[in-house]
């Protein structure tokens, strides 16, 4: 195998009741690569990403990280093991500035999280790097503003801003352009294309501009299932894939 | 200079003031009975402040302080009591030192904290008030069945513990002693929320799901600041067993911890000094209302609820102005 693989899921199962949200998931993220994950509205994409991240427990089936078995480590260990997240709906500290929110995942990367003595708002080991991160996704001059005062496309901007901040080599981005306007959209794609090469992406995301722009394979779930996995140009051409979702978007 | 000369500084400061005033004005208008007024109001303060550590910066409910409050004082009430009687406890002759006994006491307190903080800190919301108010409950009626100790009546303690170099037993040294306390608690409490920990703990309570996919496990910030809360207001306990020379089941009961939350309500959530002004105030209120009324409460309640609909940080955010709320 050339590209070694960073992300893996093995045959994922999680269903609530009679609900099969996750049937059978087997996916490969390969280092480097953006791998676009798209699906019709409740093709439980959003369920797959908080199993990986830890919220939900599978029934059945592996999580790899690594080559590491992650499936039973707790939701708070797993950044630390090298798995950040980002959410669909923002989740930001909303009394906090931009760059106390990004502090955090500066904070919570390093150690010192039980120093009870040292000011951490005058920590530059803390506000240097959360400040550079902000700079990173255009939030520069916004970083002293409390984020329940930023716009809807800053938000999502810091949400990014704080996943990078973890230093993580595997990102789960979950719909980041999420209620963006077209040319916030077109920003967050000039971003995301420049981390190209540098982490290993899972993306799931709606606007199908941004995915053929960005991805280097994209994977298809359908009621929890997934159907097929190819190139951009793959995946136009695959029958079943435009019967089952894309219809004439394309 | 601008930089002191705040609005903010200039009001800890005639705070602090007043504070350090009490006893001459005690002198000057004869009423000495001010000092114990004041002392009591300083003791509370200190309880309130640890209370806010939790309820303020940890959007955690205890309805259970108390219990610690109770706590510290009973354990300076029980030595005393064995040293008075049999000469000491499990063969140790025992000590009168504060610098021995407190820590016993505070050390005390935090183990409870850490026990009942570790059960109720499975839950969250109503639960979370509930069973902290259950444990602190159990204390009490551990407390009233203590017949050797007094149960229902409480005991009596025969004499305060002795400090170096400090006369204790004089009233306006130990409220001096008293509020040398509070401004060490205070400033020590400034720096645990504004430190490392200080930023998770209230970031755990702004939004638990970022913490935690950030790596921040709930249990070890938010037990760590309840066994802290539950030492300060634990040493708050052994100041009023002191100040007092009396201990009851009365300390731990549910309604203490009730006056505690009101006061950092009051006072202002999540700002450490606020809970001294609610404390200030409450005890002000106290002592003018039941002067007119026995149902002095009738008064506190709508005082309660405006403050908490119209000041969003207290009367500290009130008086410090809006954007000052660190």
């Amino acid at each position: 195998m050339t590209d070694s693989i960073k992300l893996e899921l093995r045959g994922l199962r999680k269903s609530f009741g009679a609900v099969h949200a996750t049937r059978n998931v087997n996916l490969q993220v390969r280092e480097g690569e953006i791998h676009a994950l798209i699906g019709p509205n409740g093709a439980g994409k959003t369920t797959l990403l908080s199993q990986i991240s830890g919220e939900i427990t599978p029934d059945d089936g592996q999580i790899l990280l690594d080559g590491r078995d992650i499936t039973r480590v707790p939701a708070q260990r797993r950044a630390a093991a090298g798995l950040a997240r980002s959410f669909q709906i923002s989740q930001l500290y909303l009394d906090f500035t931009a760059e106390d929110n990004v502090a955090m995942a500066v904070q919570a990367r390093s150690r010192g999280g039980f120093n009870l003595w040292h000011n951490a708002w005058r920590d530059q080991r803390l506000r240097e790097p959360a400040y550079a991160e902000l700079v990173r996704v255009g939030l520069g001059e916004r970083a002293n503003v409390r984020v329940s005062d930023l716009a809807h496309g800053e938000k999502r901007q810091l949400e990014l801003a704080m996943a990078l901040a973890l230093r993580s080599p595997v990102l789960l981005l979950d719909e980041p352009m999420a209620g963006m306007g077209q040319e916030e959209s077109r920003r967050m794609t000039q971003l995301l294309t420049k981390l190209k090469g540098q982490y290993a992406i899972l993306l799931v995301e709606h606007d199908m501009d941004a995915v053929f722009a960005l991805a280097d394979r994209i994977t298809v779930l359908v009621y929890g299932e997934t159907i097929f996995t190819g190139t951009p140009g793959e995946v136009r051409q695959n029958a079943e894939v435009r019967a089952a979702y894309l219809g004439d978007e394309i | 200079m601008s930089q002191l000369l705040t609005r903010k500084n200039i009001l800890h400061a005639i705070g602090l003031l007043l504070f350090v005033l009490v006893p001459t004005i005690a002198d000057a208008t004869s009423e000495p009975y001010i000092v114990n007024m004041i002392t009591r109001l300083v003791i509370y303060a200190i309880a309130a402040v640890s209370l806010d550590l939790v309820l303020g910066y940890g959007a955690l409910v205890s309805f259970g302080h108390s219990a610690f409050f109770g706590l510290g004082g009973y354990v300076i009430g029980i030595i005393g009591f064995h040293i008075a009687n049999d000469g000491g406890l499990f063969g140790w002759e025992g000590s009168n030192a504060a610098l021995v006994l407190w820590p016993i006491a505070m050390l005390a307190c935090a183990l409870l904290g850490l026990i009942i903080g570790f059960l109720s800190l499975r839950t969250s919301g109503v639960q979370f008030i509930f069973i902290t108010l259950a444990f602190s409950q159990m204390l009490y009626f551990v407390l009233v069945g203590l017949m050797i100790y007094g149960g229902d009546d409480g005991m009596m303690i025969d004499q305060r513990n002795t400090f170096p170099g400090l006369d204790l037993t004089r009233d306006s040294t130990y409220y001096y002693f008293c509020l040398a306390v509070l401004v060490i608690w205070v400033y020590l409490c400034r720096r645990i929320v504004n430190s490392r920990f200080g930023l998770a703990l209230r970031g755990l309570k702004q939004n638990q799901r970022r913490s935690v996919a950030l790596g921040f496990g709930p249990m070890g910030y938010r037990l760590t600041a309840f066994v802290i809360s539950a030492a300060g207001t634990g040493l708050a306990g052994v100041l009023w067993a002191n100040y007092a020379l009396f201990v009851s089941p009365d300390m731990a009961s549910w309604g203490k911890s009730g006056e505690l939350m009101a006061m950092v309500i009051l006072g202002g959530l999540g700002t450490i000094f606020g809970p001294v002004v609610g404390a200030s105030v409450f005890l002000g209120l106290e002592q003018v209302l039941t002067g007119l009324t026995e149902h002095w409460m009738l008064f506190l309640g709508p005082i309660l609820v405006l403050v908490v609909l119209f000041g969003k940080r207290g009367l500290y955010g009130l008086l410090v102005g809006g954007k000052h709320h660190d």
